[in-house]
C-alpha cells in the first residue's frame, strides 16, 4: 500500500471498504473497485498507481483512463471489450502491458468504475 | 452487436452457441400450434398438447436409460432441477456424500442445510488427474448417508467420473446415487438403469443443444422426491393438498412448454447426428487445441484426454497475467469467446491452486472447426509470444 493510501474500516455490507487514498474517504469493494465512480479524482488515480507501482501515469496511460471514464458516465455502464479497443485505438493485449494490473486490475480500477460483473 | 461467424465460440459448457436452426424451427413450429395448457382444457387441443408433452417424457426416459416416463419432471434448468431433488431428498440428521469436484448448484443447497445443521457432510476429492476414486466413495459412506450426488463430468477440467463402479458401490450399500449430468447429456450415453443411478438432473440448453429456461429431473421408480413447491397441476383441484402422482408431484404451475418443444427438438438433433459420431468429432478438435495450447510455455493446461473418461472441456492457467485479462484479450483483439474465473466451482481452482483468480476454460461445442482451433492458437502464441 502507498504512503497516500491506507485502509480506514474493515468489512462492511457486500464486502465495502472504505479506504483513505489520497486524501479522501473512498468506498471500494473487496477487490479494491470503486462503490462510487463519482469519488475518483486524478489525485486518486495518482495515489493508487503508486500503489501499484507505477511513478507516474504517463499520456496514453492517462487517455485510457479518460476514455473509461467517459465511456461509463455517457453510457451508464463499462465499455465492452471490443468498444476499449476502438475508442482508445490500442489492443486489449497492448493496453494489459501498459499497466502493471493488467486490464481489470489495472486500467478499470484505476479509472474508478466498479467491479465488472464476472464468474469469480 | 458481433454477428455470428464473426467469433469463436468456446463457452459450450456454459451453453451452446448457435443452436441449430433446425431446433429453433421445430420449436416454433410446434409451440405455434400446440402452445396451449397441456392437459388442462377440456378441448382438444389441449389433450394434444398433453399427449405430445408425454411423448417427450417418453423420449427422455429412454434416452437416459430409464424406466417410467411419467417419472420424468420438467425444470427450469439443472440448478433448479438439483434443488427439487436435494432438498426433497434431505432429512435432518442425515449424511450426504458428494465430491470437491461440484459445481455450486450441488454445494450450495448441500451448505445450506450443512449450515443449518440440518445435515453432516462429506466432499470425496479429485486425483490429480481429475477423477473420483470409487473406493473413496465408499469410504464415505455411512449407515445414515441419505444419498451420494456427483457430476458426471466436471465442468472445469471435463473429467467423466467412474460412475459405472460408484453405481454398483452405491446400489450394494443400498444408497441412492443422484447423477448431475449437466456437462454430458447430449455427449455421451447415461444409461441409469444399467449403472444404479437413482436421479439424474439436466438442462436442455447445452449439449442437447435445446432452449435456455429448460431441464428436469428423471427419477428409478425407487426414489421418491419429498414435493417443496406447491400449486396448481390441473390434477385433483378439489384437494388443498398437492397431488403426490409423478410427474405433477413435483411439477408446480405450468410447464415451459415452448422449452419442452424445443427440448425435444434438440435431442432429435443431437441423435440425428449420433451421439458417437458427435463425441468423436468434438473429442478430436479438443485434442488438437490441448496438444497446441501444451506447445507454449507457461500455459498450463488441466484436462484430460482418456476417450470415454473426458468431454470437451479444458481450463487453461496462465502464470503472470489475470485470467480474466486473458479472457478479455481473446475476445476484444481476436473474436474468442472463452470462461475466466472460477467457472462457479470453487472447490476445484481451490484444490487445483488456481483459486481466487481461476483460470481460463475452453470449452468445445458441434460447431467448432479446426480452422477456429488452428486460429486460438495462433492468438494465444501471439500473446504469450508477445510477454
Amino acid at each position: 500500500m502507498g504512503r497516500d493510501t491506507q485502509a480506514v474500516s474493515g468489512v462492511a455490507e457486500y464486502g465495502q471498504q472504505v479506504r483513505l487514498i489520497a486524501g479522501r474517504e473512498i468506498i471500494c469493494d473487496r477487490d479494491g473497485f470503486f462503490w462510487d465512480p463519482h469519488q475518483w479524482s486524478e489525485e486518486v488515480a495518482m495515489a493508487l498507481a503508486e500503489e501499484a507501482g507505477m511513478k507516474e501515469l504517463n499520456e496514453t496511460q492517462w487517455r485510457i483512463l479518460r476514455f473509461l471514464r467517459e465511456y461509463y458516465f455517457e453510457n451508464g455502464r463499462s465499455p465492452l471489450n471490443r468498444q476499449i479497443k476502438e475508442g482508445t485505438g490500442i489492443s486489449l493485449m497492448d493496453l494489459e502491458a501498459l499497466f502493471p494490473g493488467g486490464i481489470k486490475y489495472g486500467a478499470r480500477r484505476l479509472a474508478g468504475l466498479p467491479n465488472p460483473a464476472s464468474c469469480s | 452487436m458481433v454477428a455470428f461467424g464473426k467469433i469463436i465460440y468456446l463457452d459450450n459448457a456454459a451453453t451452446t452457441f448457435p443452436k441449430p436452426r433446425e431446433v429453433l424451427e421445430e420449436m416454433t413450429e410446434v409451440y405455434s400450434s400446440l402452445g396451449v395448457s397441456p392437459g388442462r382444457g377440456s378441448y382438444d387441443l389441449s389433450a394434444e398438447a398433453e399427449e405430445r408433452v408425454m411423448a417427450i417424457r417418453h423420449q427422455l426416459s429412454r434416452f437416459f436409460g430409464a424406466s417410467d416416463p411419467e417419472r420424468v419432471i420438467f425444470s427450469y434448468n439443472a440448478t433448479d432441477a438439483l434443488n427439487t431433488l436435494i432438498q426433497g431428498l434431505i432429512t435432518p440428521g442425515s449424511h450426504v456424500v458428494s465430491s470437491r469436484l461440484e459445481h455450486n448448484s450441488v454445494l450450495r443447497p448441500l451448505y445450506h442445510f450443512k449450515e443449518h445443521g440440518v445435515i453432516d457432510l462429506d466432499l470425496v476429492p479429485f486425483d490429480s488427474e481429475g477423477f473420483i476414486h470409487p473406493t473413496a466413495v465408499a469410504e464415505a459412506i455411512r449407515p445414515n448417508t441419505r444419498f451420494v450426488i456427483l457430476t458426471h463430468a466436471s465442468n472445469v477440467l471435463g473429467t467423466v467420473q467412474p460412475v459405472e463402479q460408484i453405481g454398483m458401490i452405491c446400489r450394494e450399500r443400498g444408497v441412492p446415487l443422484l447423477l448431475d449430468v449437466t456437462q454430458t447429456a447430449g455427449l455421451l450415453p447415461i444409461r441409469m438403469n444399467e449403472w444404479g443411478v437413482s436421479a439424474v438432473a439436466f438442462t436442455g440448453h447445452k449439449y442437447l443443444l435445446g432452449p435456455t429456461g429448460i431441464g428436469g429431473l428423471v427419477l428409478s421408480p425407487a426414489l421418491d422426491v419429498k414435493t417443496t413447491r406447491f400449486g396448481g397441476t390441473g390434477r385433483d383441484s378439489l384437494s388443498l393438498i398437492h397431488t403426490q402422482a409423478y410427474p405433477h408431484r413435483l411439477e408446480a404451475g405450468t410447464i415451459n412448454i415452448a422449452g419442452v418443444f424445443g427440448l425435444s427438438a434438440g435431442l432429435h438433433y443431437v441423435l440425428k447426428q449420433g451421439l458417437e459420431e458427435t463425441y468423436t468429432k468434438e473429442l478430436a478438435i479438443a485434442k488438437r487445441l490441448r496438444d497446441g495450447l501444451n506447445t507454449i510455455k507457461r500455459i498450463r493446461v488441466y484436462a484430460s484426454d482418456r476417450p470415454g473418461q473426458c468431454v470437451p472441456i479444458m481450463m487453461c492457467h496462465f502464470d503472470g497475467m489475470d485470467p480474466e485479462d486473458l479472457s478479455a484479450i481473446l475476445d476484444g483483439d481476436f473474436g474468442i469467446a472463452t470462461r475466466a474465473g472460477l467457472h462457479c466451482a470453487p472447490l476445484v481452482h481451490q484444490d487445483l491452486g488456481t483459486s481466487p483468480k481461476g483460470g481460463v476454460r475452453l470449452s468445445l461445442g458441434p460447431f467448432n472447426t479446426n480452422e477456429e482451433i488452428d486460429k486460438v492458437l495462433e492468438a494465444m502464441a501471439t500473446i504469450f509470444h508477445a510477454r
